[in-house]
């Protein structure tokens, strides 16, 4: 059998090409043979210059406007074919021998004696031609040789020339030879055999019928001839009348013959026509061919020589002729009557042509898994052929065959995907066609064949191919061969060859840990000075409709954006699964980046059998611009392949679905599927300053008593390659009032801050106090986690020259001030308490200034204002620590001290706190309750109360609140001052008061409201014992002047005096103390003084004055 | 019963979801797989066939050697019963597959079962092998 066969091959003129003088390098030998090979068409009109017509033509109806010779070109040796007398298209009836002269010998005549031996076999040649390429100058300086044609070196378009010239020369010494040949045939007739005939019996009979044959077998002959020289009309008729001879003589052979060179020559004839009714001739034609050959199938022969290959011959040439979609059932039919036939052919490489066609035959019909069918017996064909250039073929078959299977290498599937750009229809489109038997004994077909033909390359691809996408159904004992053999091939390859196909592990995204330093990248709005506010969401509230939306409509990963930076190392957290049971050693795992701004460091990880494993795996951005990270590259098994993040994510959804055979990391016993997809835009961006912050003393929490102050000490270094050009330093987080003081104004006087530069601050804490909630199992209370403040540091580096381009962005660093507060100071109970201390009056009488020894005393009285109604606040303390607290109080406003309240450890302790000096100076109407509330937290910041401990710890105890709730009910009565303030004095001053003298003394009468006051005033004078010195019977004081109801308008905000005499008979301790009825009370006054009707008198009292009296002596 | 049969339903995606050697010759895995590729082959003149024609029971469309493929094709034309035999009762074959039909129409009515996956339940495996007995 022939392969290519088709209708039009009855025509051809076959042209042997030899390579002669020595091997052709294969560059050279593919150039010189695609020049001749590209002239299988030649038309007759353009030979009709070389062909001169030397007796009367016998091919009486030459097209010689329209026909032409049809070529067919071997390269090679070409055996002689028993069978060419029946159809001369088999001889071989030229040759051509081709010589590239640079590598042969330069003696042209021994090229010429190759030449000629090497044409001695092909005996059925007509013509024959050297065509020596490449001569020297010297050669092409010989003398012009007949019997070799030199080719002088020029270019592509002059040498194509050149071969048209020589091959049409060729094309009409054939056709000259051919008219020959037939008239010598028409003359002296020839006899024609066929294997068929040689063992016939000639019997009588036999010899008269074989004369009669002989005359139809030589009318077929000339018939061929005639089309061979482009003349389907002259063929036709000569195959008419073979076709009835051949009918007359029985000779079934060669009527099958002459019928299908008639088939060729209608098909000639009506070149270019396409109609149903030439098509069903044809069909009808061929289908009696067939029937012939098989008729003609001797039995008694059938050992020896068989017709059967001319049978599927003319079966595959009619299927080839049909070979469209619209006959697809008639062709198939055909090539499965045509494989049924394959049993019947002794000779196996005719099987391997007949599988061969109709592999293409179906290939061209759209039946590539009816193709990938026979291309895989043909492979079995050669694979039974057990030598290497056949192991080879077997592979190449094979090759072809993997896209149908769905086990093609990456590199083939690449070329084909990538021109389809739209995305796969659905997941189910990736897992089609997983028929997993038939690739399981493809792919080990092909590695078995790869081995053969001593492929390592190809024999890896196929392990790893097989051991990657089928270990679920691969015995242990199975899995450690393919990795021995992975081995094996890899041994055989050069270090460092890559291949397309991944083998193990499976590699999946795990994570992506994001450095804080990565985070905290802040894009700057030029607008503001203060760039970093505004590119977090404002507003009051936490969540905002419009931020989440933006973010959820789209898909979530493909928004995120990642920015790295030049020189700082990013990592990836990648998950590797080792499903096989044996140990897998990754010698080295890195990231694949297709772009050059990144450098990736290798790690290597070694997998136990049925393991999953989790790498950090890292590397640093070099360049700004984007980078596209889609896998690992992993050197496993001695090659380097690339492991795809996408891939494994279908698989793993695939076998989410049931799809692909099981998923590799839940048989490792990993988790469930996360699905982490790597974000499509990564950004490399230059390098920006880093600032790393250290806390001197440790960045350990700061311990802290309630109220304590501290300072600590900032330390900034900036640890990138660029200088720091601004930084704001802001507080945030929780407790926030605990930052006193930050001390940034240092910061700004450093800046730039160079790479490496170091600055450090101080911050002032002050511990806040504990709340409820903070109590521990230990009833000891101790700030929470994450209730400390932190700073917020903003930073940039320097502004780009350019305006036009985007701001570099800014840094965030956040400190946080870890500061565990602890309880110090115990609160137990704040009590509001009134004393009732009469003024000092004989001492102090006359002093309007606090004299330098008064300090000392607990309770300040101004003698004018008196003391009536001193209000104490009384805090007791406990103390639960372990240390000494010294308490000082002290009041804004003057800065007096007391004395220090030492509250020892176990212990509890009162502090008091006199409320004395808060009076406002005018009784008015606080009409408003922001007015009030103001003056009560002026009062209650006047209040401090500091601590000591120990040397270092110093702060302030936190009591607001307990003053506050303290003074809830009377913090009216502190706050305002009586209406109407009563205050005495001595006429002369200096001299004590003696008894048994006339005393002139002064009632001050003030009036502290806005309105004149009409008053009654009354001042009586009591003794120690209380009683009333100055009325009864027993009265011990002799008074001049007015005591009661004197009659009085003070004038707003203005003093009075009143004077009278006092003679007192026995010297002691008296009080004097003045009272007054207002008249006319505006409702200021009743409101002050509580009364409920609105005709009550308002009296008034002041408090009471101390007066000693001394003896006379 | 015949002595070669390879047993296969093919879903929508061109993926065996079920695959059952019912012959009584004995198991060898070479002529397994070559009952497989046959199949896998045939698919294209299914694909062709299943069009020209409303009958569910496309006969013999293809074969290879002595073997021939019988297919039945569900009326969704996507799950296609395909069995690889070398017998000629073609009665007994479309019997065969109704019956068939029938179980995987149980099999399909199953809430857990996911049309396209594998047919993993060994009662329809034993069922379908018991069918072969009978039939084939």
């Amino acid at each position: 059998m022939e392969p290519d066969v088709s209708i039009e091959t009855s025509r051809q003129i076959r042209v042997a090409i030899l390579p002669i003088g020595g091997p052709i390098p294969p560059s050279y030998l593919r150039e010189y043979t695609s020049l001749i090979a590209r002239h299988t068409r030649v038309d007759l009109a353009s030979i009709a210059s070389f062909y001169t017509e030397q007796q009367k033509s016998p091919f009486a109806h030459q097209p010689w406007d329209t026909g032409s010779l049809s070529f067919k070109f071997v390269l090679g040796d070409c055996s002689a074919s028993p069978w060419e007398d029946f159809q001369p298209c088999r001889k071989v009836l030229a040759v051509l021998g081709i010589c590239h002269l640079p590598s042969s010998s330069p003696d042209l005549d021994s090229v010429s004696d190759q030449f000629v031996s090497a044409c001695r076999p092909y005996g059925s040649a007509l013509a024959t031609r050297c065509f020596a390429f490449c001569p020297s100058d010297a050669q092409l300086a010989e003398k012009k040789r007949e019997d070799i044609v030199l080719l002088a070196s020029a270019d592509r378009q002059a040498m194509e020339l050149h071969m048209l010239t020589l091959v049409q020369e060729l094309a009409a010494s054939l056709l000259m030879e051919f008219e020959k040949w037939v008239l010598r045939a028409e003359s002296t007739g020839t006899i024609l055999k066929t294997p068929l005939d040689s063992q016939s019996s000639l019997g009588s009979e036999e010899v008269i019928k074989a004369k009669k044959r002989r005359l139809g077998r030589a009318q077929k002959t000339i018939g061929d001839y005639c089309l061979l020289a482009g003349s389907p009309a002259d063929a036709n008729a000569h195959y008419s009348t073979a076709i009835e001879l051949a009918r007359l003589t029985g000779d079934v052979f060669w009527h099958a013959g002459a019928l299908e060179g008639s088939v060729c020559a209608l098909l000639v004839d009506r070149v270019g026509q396409q109609d149903p009714a030439m098509e069903d001739e044809v069909k009808y034609r061929y289908y009696t061919v067939i029937q012939l050959y098989r008729r003609a199938f001797l039995q008694d022969n059938a050992q020896r020589v068989s017709t059967v290959s001319f049978e599927l011959e003319a079966t595959l040439k009619l299927a080839r002729y049909l070979c469209r979609r619209e006959h697809s059932k008639e062709v198939s039919d055909l090539l499965m009557g045509a494989a049924d036939g394959a049993k019947s052919l002794i000779d196996a490489t005719d099987r391997l042509i007949l599988f061969i066609e109709i592999a293409r035959l179906f290939g061209s019909l759209g039946y590539r898994r009816k193709a990938a069918f026979f291309s895989r017996q043909v492979s079995q064909l050669y694979s039974q052929q057990e030598n290497v250039s056949a192991a080879m073929s077997a592979l190449q078959v094979l090759a072809l065959t993997t896209d149908v299977y769905r086990v093609q290498s990456r590199k083939n599937k690449k070329k084909e995907q990538e021109p389809s750009t739209n995305p796969p229809q659905s997941i189910v489109s990736l897992f089609e066609s997983h028929w997993s038997t038939i690739q399981m004994v493809v792919l080990r077909e092909i590695l078995m064949s790869s081995i053969r033909a001593g492929d390592p390359l190809s024999a890896w691809g196929a392990g790893a191919r097989l051991l990657r996408s089928f270990y679920p159904l691969i015995t242990p004992a199975g899995q450690s061969g393919l990795a021995s053999s992975l081995s094996n091939a890899a041994d055989r390859l050069p270090d460092g060859t890559r291949c397309a196909d991944p083998c193990l592990p499976f590699i999946r995204l795990h994570s992506f840990p994001l450095h804080p330093s990565q985070n905290d990248m802040i894009k700057r709005n030029p607008a503001k000075k203060e760039w970093w506010t505004g590119s977090a969401p404002t507003g009051p509230f936490i969540y905002t409709p419009f931020t989440k939306s933006s973010s959820s409509t789209g898909n979530a990963a493909k928004d995120q954006i990642i920015t790295w930076i030049v020189g700082e190392p990013v990592q990836v957290l990648v998950e590797l699964a080792n499903p096989c049971s044996f140990e897998l050693v990754v010698e080295s795992i890195y990231l694949s980046v297709h772009c050059r701004n990144f450098d990736a460091f290798p790690v290597t990880v070694t997998l136990p059998p049925n393991t999953s494993k989790t790498v950090l795996l890292s590397g640093i951005p070099t360049e700004p611009g984007p980078v596209n990270i889609p896998g690992c590259i992993v050197h496993c098994f001695g090659v380097i392949t690339e492991h795809l993040f996408k891939e494994v994510d279908n698989l793993l959804l695939g076998a989410a679905q049931g799809l692909v055979l099981s998923d590799p990391f839940r048989t490792c016993g990993s988790g469930k599927v996360r699905n982490v997809t790597f974000p499509s835009n990564i950004a490399v961006i230059p390098s920006l300053p880093l600032l790393f912050s250290n806390l001197v003393g440790g960045a350990g929490a700061n311990v802290l008593y309630e109220g304590e102050i501290r300072d600590i000490t900032v330390n900034l270094t900036n640890v990138g390659t660029s200088p720091v050009e601004e930084v704001n330093v802001s507080v945030s987080g929780k407790n926030l009032d605990s930052v006193i003081r930050v001390d940034n104004e240092k910061l700004g006087t450093v800046l730039p801050l160079k790479p490496g530069g170091e600055v450090s601050f101080t911050v002032t804490l002050k511990a806040w106090q504990l709340g409820v909630a903070d109590t521990d199992s230990d009833a000891r209370r101790v700030s929470r986690e994450g209730s400390s403040p932190y700073l917020v540091i903003h930073y940039a580096g320097p502004v780009g020259s350019n305006p036009e381009e985007p701001l570099p962005p800014g840094r965030r660093l956040v400190v946080p001030l870890n500061i565990c507060v602890v309880q110090g100071l115990r609160f137990v109970q704040a009590r509001l308490l009134s004393m009732e201390i009469p003024a000092r009056f004989a001492q102090q009488h006359s002093s309007t200034e606090p004299g330098p020894d008064s300090v000392k005393t607990l309770v300040k009285i101004d003698p004018y204002k008196g003391s009536w109604g001193l209000r104490l606040l009384e805090l007791e303390l406990s103390n639960r620590t372990d240390v000494v607290f010294d308490l000082t109080v002290s009041i804004e406003a003057d800065d007096t001290a007391y004395h220090k309240t030492r509250i020892d450890r176990d212990y509890s302790a009162r502090v008091l706190i006199p409320l004395e000096h808060f009076k406002l100076p005018v009784l008015d109407e606080i009409s408003s309750k922001p007015e009030l509330n103001a003056s009560i937290s002026a009062l209650i910041n006047k209040i401090k109360v500091r601590w000591h401990s120990g040397r270092n710890s110093h702060g302030e105890l936190i009591v607001k609140e307990a003053v506050q709730q303290a003074l809830q009910g009377a913090v009216l009565d502190i706050l305002l001052p009586d209406p109407l303030t009563f205050g005495f004095r001595v006429e002369k001053g200096g001299d004590p008061i003696r008894a048994c003298e006339v005393t002139a003394l002064e009632a001050v009468i003030r009036n502290n409201t806005k309105e004149t006051i009409r008053l009654s005033l009354s001042v009586n004078c009591k003794d120690v014992a209380g009683e009333n010195c100055c009325e009864g019977h027993d009265a011990t004081v002799l008074w001049a002047g007015v005591l009661n109801n004197i009659p009085l308008e003070v004038p707003p905000l203005k003093e009075v005096v009143h004077s009278f005499s006092f003679y007192f008979l026995v010297p002691g301790d008296y009080s004097l103390q003045a009272s007054a009825v207002i008249i006319d009370a505006i409702d200021l006054l009743r409101a002050r003084a509580r009364s409920t009707l609105p005709d009550e008198p308002i009296f008034c009292r002041g408090s009471p004055f101390h007066v000693q009296v001394i003896g006379t002596t | 019963m015949a002595s070669t049969a390879c047993f296969v339903i093919v879903s929508k995606n061109d993926i065996p979801i079920y695959e059952a050697e019912v012959g009584t010759a004995p198991r060898k895995e070479e002529v397994a797989y070559q009952h497989q590729f046959i199949l896998h082959a045939a698919l294209d003149i299914v694909q062709d066939l299943a069009w020209t024609t409303s009958a569910m029971f496309l006969k013999s469309v293809d074969r290879f050697n002595d073997l021939v493929v019988s297919v039945y094709v569900t009326a969704d034309v996507h799950t296609r019963f395909m069995l690889l035999h070398d017998s000629r009762t073609e009665d007994g074959i479309k019997s065969f597959f109704q019956e068939v039909h029938e179980l995987y129409i149980k099999i399909l009515m199953n809430p857990l079962y996911m049309p396209g996956s594998r047919v993993t339940s060994s009662h329809f495996d034993t069922k379908v092998r018991a069918l072969a007995r009978k039939y084939l």
